[in-house]
């Protein structure tokens, strides 16, 4: 699946410039870290040797666009399906969840999961 | 018998909207992205080549407000949600669609953002007044005081 990026100004500031080995390693922004669990799922859906329109059947959607945006990055996987989601490529509905929630919420999953050093 | 070839109407073949589509729908995208409702837009496609457009909203979520897509002759409109909102084959329609939703999701922010004001107004209301009150009945037990010592 390609994906293009075309969009307006990027917004990008112009404060004091590190070199690259002195940065820190960067945290995944929110569009990456959506991308990620796109990708992720992808994974998953191929796995379970199904594809994008057979999901979207057995998930109930008219349409299977829905998985390839989701997939693509573009969306999240709404609550309300999650299970069923899960179930359908194979995956523990509770485990897939807590994925999701690492790639969404990444705040909420550091509280909930991460253990304090 | 003379056969006569008709031209082909052109092939719908995924991947990448005409043109003219796509300027189309980037024009109606475009006062989304200038009134700052939208950042951008993206293309990708399905597993099956069917080309989609993604609006893109605001900072800091960046979450899809629209998508289209098209399949075959057949444009879907969808919110982020997944929710269609318009299946048509007729690509102008769709962009009108695709306009008014736009401008109902502006309404809807403006209205929830009026209703956060008004909550946050009252909230400091509330507050002041009780300071206010406060104070009030402690210059009333201080002021004699005061007056004594002068």
């Amino acid at each position: 699946m390609k994906r293009t990026t075309r969009q307006g100004g990027s917004g990008i500031g112009t404060g004091s410039v590190v070199p690259a080995e002195n940065r820190a390693p960067r945290e995944p922004d929110v569009k990456e870290r959506r991308k990620l669990a796109g990708t992720w799922l992808k994974e998953l859906r191929q796995r379970a040797g199904l594809s994008q329109i057979e999901l979207a059947d057995r998930l109930g959607f008219k349409y299977y666009t829905f998985v390839s945006q989701i997939e693509n990055g573009f969306g999240r996987v709404p609550t309300e399906s999650m299970e069923a989601w899960a179930r359908n490529v194979g995956a523990d509905p509770a485990k897939f969840t807590r994925e999701l929630l690492s790639h969404y919420e990444p705040e909420l999953y550091r509280l909930l999961f991460e253990v304090k050093k | 018998m003379t056969v006569v070839k008709f031209p082909l109407a052109p092939a719908v073949t995924g991947a990448q909207l005409p043109p003219a589509e796509l300027r189309r729908v980037i024009n109606a995208c475009g006062e989304s992205i200038a009134s700052g409702a939208a950042s951008g837009w993206e293309i990708g496609e399905t597993e099956c080549g069917d080309p989609q457009i993604y609006l893109i909203g605001p900072p800091p979520d960046f979450d899809c407000i629209l998508s289209i897509s098209r399949m075959g002759n057949l444009y879907v409109l969808e919110d982020g949600s997944g929710r269609i909102l318009f299946e048509h084959d007729d690509p102008v329609l769709l962009t009108e669609r695709a306009m008014a939703a736009l401008r109902r999701r502006k309404s809807a922010i403006t209205a929830r953002i009026a209703v956060a004001w008004c909550a946050l107004r009252e909230a400091v209301e509330e507050k002041t007044d009780a300071m206010l009150e406060e104070s009030m009945e402690l210059l009333t037990h201080l002021a004699p005081q005061v007056v004594c010592l002068a």
